[in-house]
């Protein structure tokens, strides 16, 4: 597939939170994850997994036909590099609000769950080259932030709403997380391998 | 939470929400619900178990990726025991097996066994509070899984020994088939926790 595809695919058919569950609801998150430095932080951090992954299951796994033993690496490689670099970035900043210490510190949250290990998980085992899984990981990072800031927007008309009181918060949000993953479901892998070709 | 009132016991895992987004996607069906769950329970059991004596003699910089590597290594020994008990339910889990290491139980698990003492924030038994959430998200996810797959597909799938599954045709039809799609799953869920709040509120409990 061109690169083009795998960004759509990943972005839309195979989003990370609304196809693959990866991540959390809004409803559990801090008000204004939908951020720039969220978006960047999140590209920046599936990048940085996904290549590690995909260097220590490609160059050293693969050959020792030790596959099955990539998320132990990952847990013992990735996430501390990941953590070091994002509390560099802490360090480095300017000030505290400015957007690097905020990326820095969206990152350290972000290296520790399913969204960062699920990404670079696929990414590494889907058979993609090393540009190619570069592409996909920060297109589903950015597809994730995506699904979150299109869910974000749901929630504040949601809180102006008049909705029954056992389906206000998490239920309304899982509801609306339901009828846009069916949304996504039209942006299928054979669509956009039409769309933009093989 | 409290032990204390008698009757309905409220479930952690649906009022909080505790590793409900890949649980929505990987239970399809009542095998790979349980088999999820029940990887998830044991992850964090033994993190409970195990962690608090690791604690002791490890250095506190390297306390955090030692948790995490353990998690890591209970979800792959997890994945290659249901690999040897049946390949399918394992293939049919794919990728979620080793993401039991990160699953919301198992960091409920590792931040609970990060505390200092034997008693959780709100001083219960630390065990015991990973017990009874670890004990609800068993039987919320092969719930989940059962419910998609009867009204998904008319059929339940008992996770049996071998190669192959076996499965038990309840319906001749298959009535919403959309439930087995993740869309399905994340309605499903939503429908589940309302209802969980309009029982939590008929048993006179305001929720968690």
């Amino acid at each position: 597939m061109s690169y083009l595809g795998i960004v759509l695919t990943s972005i839309f058919a195979s989003n990370a939170l609304l196809a693959y569950g990866f991540g959390s609801m809004p409803e559990r998150e801090r008000k204004g994850s939908a951020s720039l430095a969220s978006a960047l932080a999140l590209a920046c951090v599936n990048v940085v997994a996904s290549t590690l992954l995909w260097l220590i299951h490609c160059l050293v796994l693969a050959p020792l036909r030790l596959v099955s033993l990539d998320i132990l690496f990952f847990a013992l490689i990735a996430v501390p590099l990941i953590k070091f670099i994002a509390r560099m970035a802490q360090q480095g900043a300017i000030k505290q609000g400015s957007l690097l210490f905020r990326l820095g510190e969206k990152s350290d949250d972000l290296a520790v769950g399913s969204l960062v290990y699920g990404i670079a998980l696929l990414s590494a085992r889907s058979g993609y080259s090393l540009p190619e899984a570069v592409a996909a990981s920060a297109a589903s990072g950015l597809g994730y932030w995506l699904s979150q800031f299109l869910l974000e927007a749901v929630r504040e008309r949601l809180e102006l709403s008049d909705v029954p009181a056992p389906f206000r918060g998490a239920p309304a949000m899982l509801l609306s997380a339901g009828l846009m993953a069916l949304a996504f479901m039209g942006i299928d892998v054979t669509f956009v391998k039409n769309l933009v070709g093989v | 939470m409290s032990f204390e009132k008698e009757g309905f016991v409220p479930n952690p895992i649906l009022a909080g929400l505790i590793g409900i987004c890949p649980l929505v996607v990987a239970a399809k069906s009542f095998a790979e619900g349980a088999a999820y769950g029940l990887g998830a329970t044991l992850c964090a059991l033994l993190l409970g178990l195990l962690i608090p004596p690791a604690r002791d003699f490890l250095p506190d910089r390297l306390q955090a990726p030692a948790s995490l590597a353990i998690s890591a290594a209970l979800a792959l020994i997890y994945a290659l025991c249901l690999g040897m008990y049946s390949p399918a339910l394992a293939a049919g889990l794919g990728i979620y097996l080793p993401l039991l290491a990160v699953s919301g139980l198992s960091l409920v698990a590792l931040r609970l066994s990060s505390f200092p003492s034997r008693s959780g924030p709100d001083g219960q038994s630390r065990l015991a509070v990973i017990a009874m959430q670890s004990a609800w998200f068993l039987v919320t996810s092969a719930c989940v899984g059962a419910a998609r797959e009867i009204l998904g597909l008319g059929m339940l799938t008992i996770p049996t020994p071998g190669a192959s599954l076996s499965r038990i045709a309840v319906a001749d039809f298959s009535p919403l088939r959309i439930l087995v799609s993740p869309a399905g799953g994340f309605i499903l869920l939503g429908f589940l926790v309302a209802l969980y709040r309009v029982t939590l509120r008929a048993s006179g409990r305001k929720g968690l």
